[in-house]
């Protein structure tokens, strides 16, 4: 009955109207705000406690898509930050660097401009993804192997050109979104790499991760869930880490509707269009739109999709060769006797790159 | 248009497109190529050993069928010397079984291989027919699915047979894959992909040589050989409905042909990744107990599914796990041996395996699963004038009893 809902007040503070529901409690807008960044304040805790360990604040990089997630995960980190430097003794406990990647040609660079400047406190950068070929220098080497051989890498042309040549190559949605995200993820550690940060705190909230697991499986890469969904090393030497992992999509879009600070600094999402057939879809897309519409129901198991990878152990640090292109495991885990990737092709790309870029390459097929 | 010519041998005309990879072949490569391909998972996981004796797990499904045709036309053609027979379970469906059953029998017939037929009424005192009867149809498939997994372990003990195989394809494994993760079961995840289940409890081995063959190639396979199987579903089958990861699979095919492959890929991977407590013991268990418990999901090719109240019940625990997260107070051990950043090691809970009480069977619980759901079931039966005489303190020994003077029963008419 809608006039017995508002007279709801917030379970938290007995005071306020509550206008938000989650997990079974309603809040109002400050509490629900409180709740959330409590979350990611238990998630950022383990950084404040290194600090306190060794004395030295570690850096970390925030990739910021300027999307609803990751623009939400740097309100509550600067929140934290400003509260700290509130107090007569300053405890940041770390230092944030914030990433753009443009890959859509400076579509959103009004946006870019009016965040880095409302959070002020903070250094930004914006690169454009095709400086991937700036930052992982043999990177015109890989792709020219990996893609098909009407494709030649024109090292004298522009990166742009270079990637563009690259991305027309790849003909499914499947692969040109994997591709994109795998190169991605390679600029995004060079650079924090270059800033000798310790950390990388994605913006993933548990309903991207687990889309992000169910698509992983689904694409062969299984093996690689230990560190691209879970908290730890990389295999390129610098932590992966997702403070958002507690919370759901649905509830940072609430944070968003109550947060005037972000209001006109986040890049909308693309609106779902129902029409697309699904064989049109890319995996990672038809899993968004799974997790998201099995969460409405079931938001306990699809959270749990990506806690259960997370306890999967991680290979790093095994000598077993690794994926030029995305970093994962060449060949099977150790203990893995299924034959799957004897299966998979006669040619010999495959001693080369891992089963899951084998899938995505150009014209590939199996046999 | 042109006819197309085969991709393999170029000459014959095409005239079917490889699900797995869209491959135009002609009808002789494609028995050729998909045949090679269950050779090939037969010799690089080691499957067989030569004068081996193997009971197929016979449905009459295609499945089972395929399994059984290309397994011969193998043994034949690379001389496996394996010595096949087929084994069946009557769970006492009729309309559904009996029928299925007639096809096993031709089959036995047209392969020239023995055949041993085993019902659940002489095993467990229950036909499927009277357990519906009890229980409705909703959740049957779990009887159905328990009591045949302990089914084809006694049949081949009793041909004196340590190899089972059975005919679970690739789209069935890379349905529990998804179904696990979905499930957040560990243990399970790391067991359900790997091709053999040994189990050291019972020492009957089985294993499944189709696991990477796609369902439709099966089909495919069944109608170019023109194969006799039967088509018809379980009759109780339509009340259960397809889980999730089901329908998620059937999407995933259509974008991506190659996805059920990797999706095992994937699975086998995980598998390897699921911590242990590091103990030889453990893991030995955990492969046994696969071999007692993995079929809980119910039948053949429907193996994994879930009903939707299995998933909300699962919702509704965690969300009660969640509210009473914050009433409850942490209290951490200090830091041990732990990375700078504090990344904690990572254990799952582990199952330990045993014997079953009442029968003996391999159990990770004090009683077996089955004879837990026959508990269940006989403490609501009508009293029969056997029953009569058992006082009701001896109920906990009544359902094994009970099974044995069924049996007296049976083999008297």
């Amino acid at each position: 009955m809608p006039a017995k809902e508002s007279q709801k007040i917030c379970m938290d503070c007995k005071d306020a109207d509550a206008i938000l529901h989650t997990r079974h409690r309603h809040y109002c807008g400050a509490c629900f705000k409180r709740f959330l960044s409590h979350k990611v304040a238990m998630r950022m805790s383990k950084f404040k406690q290194m600090k306190k360990s060794n004395g030295k604040a570690p850096k970390l990089l925030l990739p910021l898509s300027l999307g609803i997630s990751s623009s939400v995960l740097l309100q509550i980190i600067n929140e934290d930050i400003g509260r700290q430097f509130a107090k007569t003794f300053v405890n940041v406990g770390f230092e944030v660097h914030v990433l753009v990647v443009d890959a859509q040609g400076g579509a959103n660079d009004d946006v870019y401009d009016a965040v880095s400047k409302a959070f002020s406190r903070l250094s930004f950068t914006k690169l454009p993804l095709h400086s991937v070929f700036e930052y992982v220098s043999e990177m015109g080497e890989i792709i020219a192997e990996y893609a098909n051989q009407n494709f030649v890498d024109q090292e004298q042309a522009t990166n742009e050109d270079r990637l563009t040549a690259f991305r027309t190559t790849i003909s499914s949605p499947t692969s040109r979104s994997d591709l994109d995200s795998v190169l991605l993820t390679r600029l995004v550690v060079e650079y924090a790499k270059s800033l000798n940060c310790e950390a990388v705190i994605w913006g993933d909230s548990d309903t991207r991760l687990a889309a992000k697991t169910l698509a992983s499986v689904a694409k062969g890469r299984g093996a690689s869930l230990t560190w691209s969904v879970s908290d730890g090393m990389s295999p390129w030497g610098v932590n992966f880490d997702f403070p958002l992992r507690d919370l759901s999509k649905p509830e940072l879009e609430q944070y968003l509707s109550v947060c005037e600070e972000l209001s006109g600094l986040v890049v909308p999402d693309a609106p779902i269009s129902e029409d697309v057939l699904t064989k049109n879809l890319s995996i990672d897309d038809l899993m968004m739109r799974y997790v998201r519409t099995q969460g409405e129901k079931y938001r306990g198991v699809m959270a749990n999709v990506s806690r259960t990878a997370n306890k999967l152990q991680s290979t790093i640090g095994s000598d077993d060769p690794s994926c030029p292109l995305c970093g994962g495991l060449v060949g099977n885990v150790k203990g893995n006797s299924g034959v799957t990737v004897a299966n998979q092709s006669s040619d010999n790309y495959s001693a080369k790159f891992c089963y899951g870029c084998m899938r995505s390459r150009p014209e590939s097929s199996i046999k | 248009m042109a006819p197309t010519a085969c991709f393999n041998c170029k000459e014959a005309r095409a005239v079917i497109i490889r699900p797995k990879n869209r491959h135009k072949l002609c009808r002789a490569c494609f028995l050729q190529v998909f045949e090679t391909e269950v050779h090939e998972t037969i010799i690089g996981t080691n499957l067989f050993y030569p004068g081996e004796r193997v009971a197929i797990g016979a449905s009459g499904g295609k499945d089972s069928t395929v399994l059984a045709a290309v397994l011969k036309t193998l043994n034949e053609r690379y001389n496996y010397g394996l010595d096949l027979c087929l084994l069946s379970i009557d769970e006492g469906i009729r309309g559904y079984r009996d029928d299925s059953l007639e096809t096993v029998k031709r089959n036995a017939v047209q392969y020239d291989m023995p055949l041993e037929i085993l019902g659940y009424g002489e095993l467990y005192g229950w036909t499927m027919d009277q357990v519906v009867a009890q229980i409705g149809k909703k959740g049957n498939c779990t009887y159905c699915g328990v009591f045949r997994r302990q089914a084809l372990d006694r049949g081949a003990a009793k041909l004196g047979i340590k190899h089972v195989v059975t005919g679970h394809n690739a789209d069935d494994v890379a349905e529990t894959v998804m179904m696990n993760l979905l499930r957040a079961d560990l243990p399970r995840l790391s067991r359900g992909t790997s091709i053999v289940t040994a189990s050291g409890a019972s020492d009957i081995k089985r294993s499944k040589p189709l696991k990477y063959a796609y369902e439709k190639e099966i089909v495919l396979y069944a109608h170019h050989r023109q194969l006799d199987y039967f088509s018809t579903e379980c009759i109780y089958s339509p009340e259960a409905f397809r889980g999730s990861a089901r329908t998620l699979i059937k999407d995933l095919e259509k974008i991506r042909p190659s996805s059920i492959l990797d999706i095992v890929k994937s699975g086998e991977d995980m598998a390897a990744l699921v911590p242990s407590d590091g103990s030889q013991h453990s893991t030995q268990c955990s492969s046994a107990a696969a071999a007692a418990e993995d079929d809980v999901g119910g039948c053949g090719s429907q193996n994994g599914r879930t009903s939707g109240g299995e998933m909300a019940a699962m919702e509704k625990e965690l969300a009660q796990n969640e509210s009473a997260e914050s009433r409850e107070t942490e209290i951490r051990l200090p830091n041990r041996g732990q990375s700078s950043l504090g990344y904690q090691s990572k254990s799952v809970k582990k199952q330990t395996l045993g014997h079953c009480e009442r029968c003996g069977y391999i159990s990770s619980q004090r009683i077996c699963k089955a004879c837990t759901l026959l508990d269940g079931l006989n403490r609501n039966r009508p009293k029969t004038a056997i029953e009569v005489s058992v006082s009701a303190e001896d109920e906990e020994t009544s359902s094994t009893l009970m099974r044995q003077m069924e049996r007296t029963q049976l083999t008297n008419s």
